[in-house]
């Protein structure tokens, strides 16, 4: 069951709206700030809300990179894979990230703190490679900066998931 | 129109018409996957590449997205086209699995007979082929989705077409999965098209899986009987046993689908599932006695009554089930004997409601299914379309999508896959709103039309006292008005009895006032409409004949083909009835439990074994081709080593095979001529020159002797009658003769409900979900309560349901005091 608070919110948002899908993106992301990943029966709540079948709503989730149908870590790292970034060895990138935390591709760590996707394009082909967590950006990697990036976040004064 | 070459061959096509219709009008079949003419194009797999050689477009496009245009050369067989074709097989291969030997869909694949002719046979991809889970999609379909080539055909389907929405593509580019969002049956009472559909075996028929190959089948054009709507279909059979039903094109009727109901609902005819429900062999008084045996002491019997009463002591009943040729030959046989006619119906009113509905359908104003789907305003008077005739919804869907505007007036809460209007009234009500809608769509006194539809029009009520029905009427109205082709669907279950007249002369008016306007009836049953084109000078019904029973001045009654103890509303009176006669006869092919009681009991064909027409709810007459022979299938079991000439349980003989016996005392494969068919009524003329009208021919006349002759419903609001008015309904399943004795289609019958407004549920202190009594006349009938508000205030509606013993009505129409609904 969602929080009444959230739920309220949720139903403030699709009211505003002149058809209740067009918010579909937006209310599971609203969810998903919340829990961090849209688990079956949070789906069927949001259609309901957005009066749409969980399936019409499931269709839309499992299109887009950025909506997790399964448990992710408290970091996800989405790892851009598209032309640019793989001419730029995105592979290092990928290979580098999973010795240093502990992932496999598609996976997340044993201690719960990161997820590995790979992502089609996050619009940084000007400074590939590139990638991307938890809705910040990062480009020009190198192993060292990557190493910067992660020992910040296991440190744990890294960025709350919101900022 | 215009001109275009194809391999060398020029056509001449509409326009509009894609390159790819316009060459297999040429019987060129170009390869394609997603395309389906009732779907429409997407361009999404890329097999029908063609080659434009000259003309407005140049070099390989796909023949399902360009328009056939004028002085356009195409070739299908060019080395680049050829090739181009061959590299999208190997790249859909590239992931389809090779299980083509254990698959369902093997020898009627589409993707089997592409990748064979596109000659590809050896995969030069070295990776893995990617894999999903499969879901459970209910008891019809299997889901295989490591098959799925992603032409989007089912989803396309299922969501746009039919109008459901709980299956869908999910994932994106190579993992893209066609399915639910959780294991579950699929919503849909039109799943079973998916089957049909899918080029390839994604989805195959659950009820035949394993049983048979698609090349070992006996297959043959056959016709649903579940509804009045004659969809056609193809029958499959092996080992005695009919096994797979599929839909059989025919643009005028089902168009290229067909409903679960008449798909899966075809066990009846092996016995059920264990193949044991179904009476095979002649019995007199429940024991067998062998077939000569059986016509020799049915013979004499009837001869012995008519000897000792007089040959009028000797009554017949048909029904709805029975072929063309079965009540002609009953006809045929009561009149050289001199027995009573046969009767066909059990109650005067749903006599009197489809004799006015066939009586008025002619060549100006019957619409086929077809021509529902384009219509722009639909009426729907009295019927609820997915319940009583479940492919009219779909139509309406496909008029619904065309942007036409549809309302429903009846006391239903219906419920069909789109939105439209409903104005929930008692059924007494619905002619005089409808009849309003209409006159307001024409305006002032109608001049210019004749006198007769001036007159109609004068006599038709145009304002309601209810100034919010009021202007509903006039928004109804206005947009009836702006109609080109509207549609006025009518039903003759629940209405009252001069509603389906009243629904002709509404669409003559329009059709007078310059419309493309139709009416599409709702019929009781498969052959309603030969029912009552045999019955039309002969007012009297099965009660009349029980009158005669209990009177004791008929002494002996041919029951052919009628499960009268489902079907009669008065199990007890019918009981004392039949015990009062000398000599019962019974002739079937279901297990309707009169068998056992009949001095004799012949079984019959079913359609799937002998050859039989059907005429449909807009009088067109359709033949249904035998499959096999019958007799015990031999699947699951091991069959008997016992050498005889005969097939086991092959007892059976068609109905009209079994009358001409009974008529001439003569064993043999006489029967009835088409000859004689034709000469039964001079409708049946049209059958004449086809003889066996596989794809259907219309028997209707051009123009009907009746117009603007039905009661006018004039007088003001209909006062509310005192009590709840109990309606009889049906449901797609659960309800219907053929289906209870099918077993394939137990799965999908809810729960019987009796349902009820909520303010009168609220006046009489019930609640939603209760268990409740319901005290009849002849008893009590226990039964859970469903409370809704999108229904008419003052009826309960009760299902026709098989596990509820609803038989204790008595007589309809039934008025029940609220107090004899009590919570249990």
């Amino acid at each position: 069951m969602l929080p009444e608070d959230l739920k309220h919110r949720l139903e403030a948002m699709i009211i505003d709206s002149e058809t209740s899908r067009e918010k579909a993106v937006d209310v599971m992301f609203a969810i998903q700030d919340r829990f961090g990943w849209m688990s079956d029966e949070r789906m069927e709540e949001a259609a309901g809300l957005l009066r749409m079948t969980p399936l019409e709503l499931d269709e839309i989730a499992t299109f887009y990179d950025f909506i997790y149908r399964s448990p992710v870590g408290k970091y996800v790292i989405h790892v851009c894979d598209s032309v640019m970034c793989m001419m730029e060895g995105h592979e290092r990138v990928i290979d580098h990230i999973c010795a240093r935390t502990n992932v496999t591709l598609g996976g997340t760590s044993p201690d719960g703190l990161f997820s590995l996707l790979p992502v089609c394009c996050i619009g940084y082909c000007d400074r590939a490679p590139a990638m991307m967590i938890n809705k910040r950006v990062y480009g020009k990697l190198t192993i060292e900066k990557i190493d910067r990036i992660l020992d910040k976040l296991i440190r744990e004064d890294g960025f709350h998931p919101s900022e | 129109m215009p001109r275009l070459v194809i391999d060398d061959r020029e056509i001449e096509v509409p326009e509009g018409t894609k390159v790819i219709d316009a060459a297999g009008r040429l019987g060129i079949m170009i390869p394609r996957f997603c395309y389906h003419e009732a779907l429409g194009a997407v361009g999404a797999c890329r097999m029908c590449a063609v080659k434009f050689l000259q003309g407005p477009f140049k070099g390989v496009q796909m023949s399902c997205m360009v328009d056939a245009k004028d002085g356009m050369v195409v070739s299908t067989t060019d080395a680049e086209a050829v090739a181009f074709r061959k590299w999208v097989i190997e790249w859909l291969m590239k992931n389809h699995p090779h299980d083509c030997p254990v698959c369902d869909e093997g020898g009627h694949c589409l993707l089997q007979d592409e990748t064979v002719s596109s000659d590809h046979s050896r995969r030069r991809f070295l990776g893995s082929k990617r894999t999903y889970r499969d879901q459970y999609l209910g008891p019809y379909v299997q889901h295989e989705m490591n098959r799925c080539i992603h032409c989007y055909r089912c989803s396309r389907f299922y969501r746009e077409y039919a109008g459901y929405r709980d299956l869908g593509a999910m994932q994106i580019a190579d993992k893209v999965y066609f399915g639910r969002f959780r294991d579950g049956r699929l919503e849909s009472p039109f799943s079973g098209n998916l089957v049909d559909l899918c080029p390839t075996g994604v989805y195959t028929d659950k009820t035949s899986r394993f049983k048979v190959r698609r090349w070992d089948l006996e297959r043959a054009p056959s016709v649903c009987i579940g509804c009045s709507l004659g969809c056609n279909t193809v029958a499959g059979a092996q080992f005695r046993a009919v096994l797979r039903i599929e839909a059989r094109t025919n643009p005028d009727v089902n168009g290229h689908f067909i409903c679960d109901a008449g798909r899966f609902g075809y066990s009846y005819t092996n016995g059920g599932a264990g193949f044991r429900q179904r009476p095979r062999e002649p019995m007199a008084a429940g024991a067998g006695i062998g077939r000569e045996g059986a016509l020799e002491r049915a013979f004499g019997a009837l001869e012995e009554v008519a000897r000792k009463y007089g040959p009028e002591s000797v009554a017949a009943l048909g029904s709805d089930r029975n072929s063309v040729e079965t009540q002609c030959a009953l006809k045929k046989m009561c009149a050289a004997k001199g027995y009573l006619p046969p009767v066909f119906f059990l109650d005067p009113a749903a006599r009197r409601k489809t004799c006015e509905a066939v009586a008025r359908l002619d060549e100006r104003i019957a619409f086929s299914r077809s021509e529902l789907e384009s219509a722009d305003f639909v009426i729907i008077a009295g019927a609820d379309p997915l319940n009583e005739a479940a492919m009219s919804a779909l139509a309406l869907r496909q008029a619904f999508r065309k942007g036409g505007r549809i309302v429903v007036i009846d006391p239903r809460p219906v419920s069909m896959p789109f939105d439209f209007e409903h104005i929930p009234v008692v059924p007494e009500a619905i002619p005089r709103i409808f009849g309003m809608i209409v006159a307001n769509s024409i305006p002032g006194e109608g001049g210019g039309l004749d006198a007769n539809a001036g007159k109609f029009l004068r006599k038709l009520d145009r304002r309601s006292e209810d100034a919010t029905l009021q202007s509903r009427i006039e928004d109804l109205a206005a947009g009836l008005a702006a109609a080109k082709r509207p549609a006025i669907v009518c039903g003759t279950g629940i209405v009252d009895e001069t509603t389906p007249a009243f629904a002709a002369d509404c669409a003559l008016l329009l059709y007078r006032a310059g419309k493309r306007a139709g009416v599409f009836y709702v019929l009781p049953g498969a052959n309603s409409y030969s029912s009552a084109v045999l019955s039309e000078n002969d007012g009297r019904t099965f009660a009349d004949i029980l009158e005669a029973m209990e009177g004791g001045s008929v002494r002996a009654l041919v029951v052919v083909e009628n499960d009268l103890f489902r079907n009669f509303p008065d199990t007890r009176r019918l009981e004392e009835a039949l015990a009062r006669l000398e000599l019962l006869i019974v002739i079937d092919y279901l297990p309707t439990g009169l068998e056992n009681r009949a001095s004799v009991f012949f079984p019959s064909s079913t359609a799937f074994e002998t050859g039989s027409t059907f005429i449909n709810q807009e009088g067109r007459a359709q033949f249904a081709h035998p499959v096999h022979a019958g007799g015990v299938p031999i699947l699951g079991g091991s069959p008997e080593h016992v050498f005889r000439p005969d097939v086991p349980g092959g007892g059976q003989k068609p109905a009209w095979s079994i009358l001409h016996g009974l008529e001439t005392g003569l064993s043999g494969s006489g029967g009835i001529s088409a000859e004689e068919i034709i000469a039964s009524h001079p409708a049946f003329g049209a059958i004449a020159p086809l003889r066996y009208p596989v794809d259907g021919v219309r028997v209707i006349p051009v123009q009907s002797k009746e117009e603007f002759t039905s009661q006018s419903v004039s007088g003001g609001e209909p006062a509310p009658p005192r009590g709840l008015r109990l309606l009889l309904v049906d449901w797609m399943f659960g309800t219907g003769e053929i289906s209870a004795y099918s077993d394939t289609l137990l799965e999908s019958i809810p729960e019987p409900v009796l349902t009820m407004h909520s303010a009168d549920a609220e006046r009489a202190g019930l609640l939603d979900g209760q268990e409740v009594a319901l005290r009849l006349e002849g008893g009590t009938v226990e039964v859970r309560l469903r409370v809704t508000e999108k229904m008419a205030e003052g009826v309960i509606l009760l299902p026709r349901h098989q596990n509820l013993r609803w038989q204790k009505i008595r007589g309809f129409p039934a008025l029940i005091d609220p107090e004899r609904i009590a919570a249990l």
